[in-house]
């Protein structure tokens, strides 16, 4: 869902360029850092931003980082964290590959003795990279969508996004109300385009809708004609999709030159802007306005913890990925922004910059507890905590609730192509109804 | 798989065959000449169309964005080989070497993309056109004059190699550096003008890639990389005529594959095709028996 794994023949290609620094970094990650323990005296710390900065999901990175920089800077200017008064964002390039993202994280691990925590993997890298992070004891915050890590035993593995296969629900459900008789899903045919594909298909069958064609596209091909005029010869009232920006536009841009574009469900990997920027370009503003619709993970725009967001987000918007604006009710944004004030909190409460240490505090800073003061960012929390309070996390996209596996998964939105407007909203229970 | 889905899906063939033929045969021409698998192939495909998108956000027409991708990338793959890639051959870095050269000028290439266009997405502006029904194929006019400039362009190339005196320097050139240089032939000025050529087709495939995939970022060229080099081989390594023709073969054998099977077939097919012709001619399907050989200094 969350990423889109490259053709096979991309990291091939790479492979043998990154072998031997691969095995040399590896080699000095096995020999120097076989766990972390965090920073020692007062130095700054390092929250990383591991996930694809350059490659077709060049993308989620910047998302990533524009929930860490307001994080950090709200922590800084809160005092830091114990004797730490400096913290810091690195970015951390896993070019959205296994092949680069391996070596990359082992660089990582190996040469920033100050990390304490990590936002990602995506899906792209997660599968990869998750026991790497995890042996060296780093908390890791994954955007990755992959169900694989819905039931994970990877103690230092937290997730406060949904898993691909209840966005898929999600998608039915929404598909179901509008009245769509027929559907068709699009689907790339990489690892995490295929996500969400189970899911929808049986939840759509089970709620009363028929799937008249699934196709699983190769991505970026030139050209999509013959899978188009498949589509068109199945007669779905509705498509469900998800693939890169440039597989989609080549694709729904080929369904429209046919005469035959209608409306459109995307998971939440199509709500991001370059995938609306692609597609808008591809069949037209208008077009993806009266068509379009993605199901992405529900964050709410109001309130005091999303007030709190946009004036730590405004306040950095010169140190974000252009336009910022796009970043203000972006709930994977709004979820990194969560995940490092609910480590550092915990940092606070254990009073360690151990990640062994105050790991167990993360979950428990974020579940509800008699007489635990409910804070809304950093400053609070560690207000609250240094007088002694009990307090409970409940950050911009509303309460985590994390289960045994420390998923919090949350409820869903069905938003339109501006990304923000939010048609639809389904809570974890409704979705359930689905399965 | 219906029977006018089976035509329809010839027809989307020949557009992705027309696309292929471009680029496969410019790739081919610069292995030919210099020896060189240029694997920095795909991201100059990509800078042209960049190049021809500057064009066309400046209001420039589309013949003017071709012209555009053509020209940069004829000039940028000339000065490339001659500043980059033959310095290093002249130092001794033998065939495999050069690959590494290669995938790293690509890298580089790319990510200096990324660095100047940023992490998104790009579309050309300009209209598709009507559609035109042609035997029961669906054509828009957009790939009616992709069709038509790929047709004229190996017609044009076909006449170079075969009915002037600059084709036959480089064919020559291509036989037998040593031999061509013995008997005359500048081969410098000769590859130089062959990597002209071959990167003006480089460019006009780049630009006709990105209009028919209808956005692209700094990746969409490289994402092309391993069917342009699969084209070249079937049509056996160096060999024009043979990539154009392995061109059409893969381009049909894709899109019918799509429509016959599942679309997550259709590299399989054509990758299966690749296999077993090359099980049964190692040199391709009009390659002449010679054997890969190292890179003349």
């Amino acid at each position: 869902m969350r990423s889109h794994a490259r053709p096979a023949h991309t990291w091939t290609r790479r492979a043998a360029l990154l072998a031997v620094p691969s095995l040399v970094l590896g080699l000095a990650a096995c020999g120097s850092h076989s766990s972390a323990s965090g920073s020692s005296g007062t130095g700054p710390l390092t929250f990383a931003v591991f996930n694809p900065f350059s490659g077709p999901d060049a993308s989620f990175g910047p998302e990533q980082l524009a929930g860490c920089i307001p994080a950090a800077a709200a922590i800084n200017a809160a005092g830091g964290i114990l004797a730490h008064k400096k913290i810091v964002c690195k970015t951390s390039d896993s070019r959205g590959d296994p092949a680069d993202a391996v070596p990359a994280a082992e660089q990582l691990i190996a040469t920033t003795s100050s990390l304490v925590g990590v936002l990602g993997p995506s899906s792209d890298e997660a599968s990869a990279t998750v026991p790497l992070f995890n042996r060296a004891r780093i908390p890791m915050f994954g955007d990755t969508g992959q169900a694989v890590f819905n039931q994970s035993s990877f103690k230092y593995f937290y997730r406060i996004t949904p898993p691909d296969d209840a966005v898929g629900y999600a998608m039915a459900v929404y598909a179901h109300q509008k009245g769509y008789p027929t559907a068709a899903a699009v689907f790339g045919n990489d690892i995490s385009s295929q996500g969400s594909l189970p899911t929808v298909v049986s939840g759509f069958k089970k709620i009363g809708g028929k799937i008249v064609l699934v196709q699983k596209i190769p991505l970026d091909q030139s050209s999509y004609r013959t899978e188009v005029a498949a589509l068109i010869a199945a007669h779905p009232s509705v498509i469900f999709t998800e693939a890169d920006p440039q597989t989609s536009a080549t694709y729904l841009a080929e369904v429209k030159q046919l005469g035959h574009l209608g409306p459109f469900i995307g998971t939440d990997g199509t709500t991001q802007p370059p995938w609306l920027k692609a597609v808008g370009n591809a069949v037209s503003t208008p077009n993806l306005k009266r068509f379009y619709v993605g199901a992405q993970p529900y964050a709410p725009t109001t309130g005091v913890p999303y007030q709190l967001w946009l004036a730590q987000i405004k306040a950095v918007n010169g140190q974000v990925s252009q336009p910022a604006s796009q970043w203000y009710s972006d709930s994977y944004s709004m979820a990194a922004w969560d995940s490092i004030n609910l480590m550092a909190l915990a940092m606070v409460a254990a009073k360690s910059t151990d990640p062994g240490v105050f790991r167990p505090w993360i979950v428990r800073l974020a579940t509800p507890s008699p007489g635990a003061v409910v804070v809304h960012d950093f400053a609070q929390g560690k207000t609250a905590l240094e007088h002694g309070k009990t307090i409970q996390y409940v950050g911009a996209t509303g309460q985590i609730s994390f289960d045994k596996w420390q998923n919090s998964p949350g409820a869903f939105s069905i938003v339109s192509s501006d990304g923000s407007t939010k048609v639809a909203t389904y809570t974890s229970a409704q979705i359930s109804a689905a399965k | 798989m219906t029977g006018s889905l089976f035509v329809q899906s010839i027809g989307f063939g020949l557009v992705t065959a027309s696309i292929l033929a471009l680029a496969s045969v410019g790739f081919t021409l610069q292995f030919g000449v210099s020896n060189i698998l240029n694997l920095a192939y795909g991201d100059l495909m990509t800078a042209s169309a960049f190049a021809g998108y500057a064009v066309n956000q400046a209001g420039g027409s589309i013949p003017e964005s071709l012209a555009a991708g053509a020209g940069f990338c004829a000039l940028a793959s000339m000065l490339l080989n001659r500043y980059v890639y033959r310095p290093f051959v002249r130092h001794g870095t033998k065939l495999f070497g050069m690959v590494v050269v290669t995938l790293a000028v690509g890298i580089i290439l790319q990510n200096i993309l990324l660095g100047a266009y940023g992490a998104t997405f790009f579309s050309y502006s300009f209209s598709t056109g009507g559609q035109v029904h042609i035997l029961g194929m669906v054509f828009d006019t957009s790939q009616l004059m992709i069709l038509g400039l790929s047709v004229v362009v190996m017609i044009l190339v076909q006449l170079l190699l075969t009915r002037t005196r600059l084709g036959k320097a480089m064919r020559a050139t291509a036989a037998n550096p040593s031999l061509a240089k013995a008997s005359g032939i500048a081969t410098d000025q000769v590859t130089d003008l062959a990597w002209l050529i071959s990167g003006a087709l480089c460019g006009l495939a780049g630009v006709v890639l990105v209009l028919n995939t209808s956005a692209f970022q700094s990746t969409t060229g490289n994402d092309f990389l391993v069917v342009i080099v699969a084209a070249a081989m079937l049509g056996g390594v160096g060999n024009p005529t043979g990539a154009m023709l392995a061109s059409i073969v893969l381009g049909v054998v894709t899109e019918v594959a799509a429509g016959f099977l599942s679309p997550s077939f259709k590299e399989v097919i054509a990758f299966g095709v690749l296999v077993v012709v090359l099980l049964f001619r190692p040199t391709g399907i009009f390659g002449q028996g010679a054997t890969v050989k190292e890179i003349p200094t």
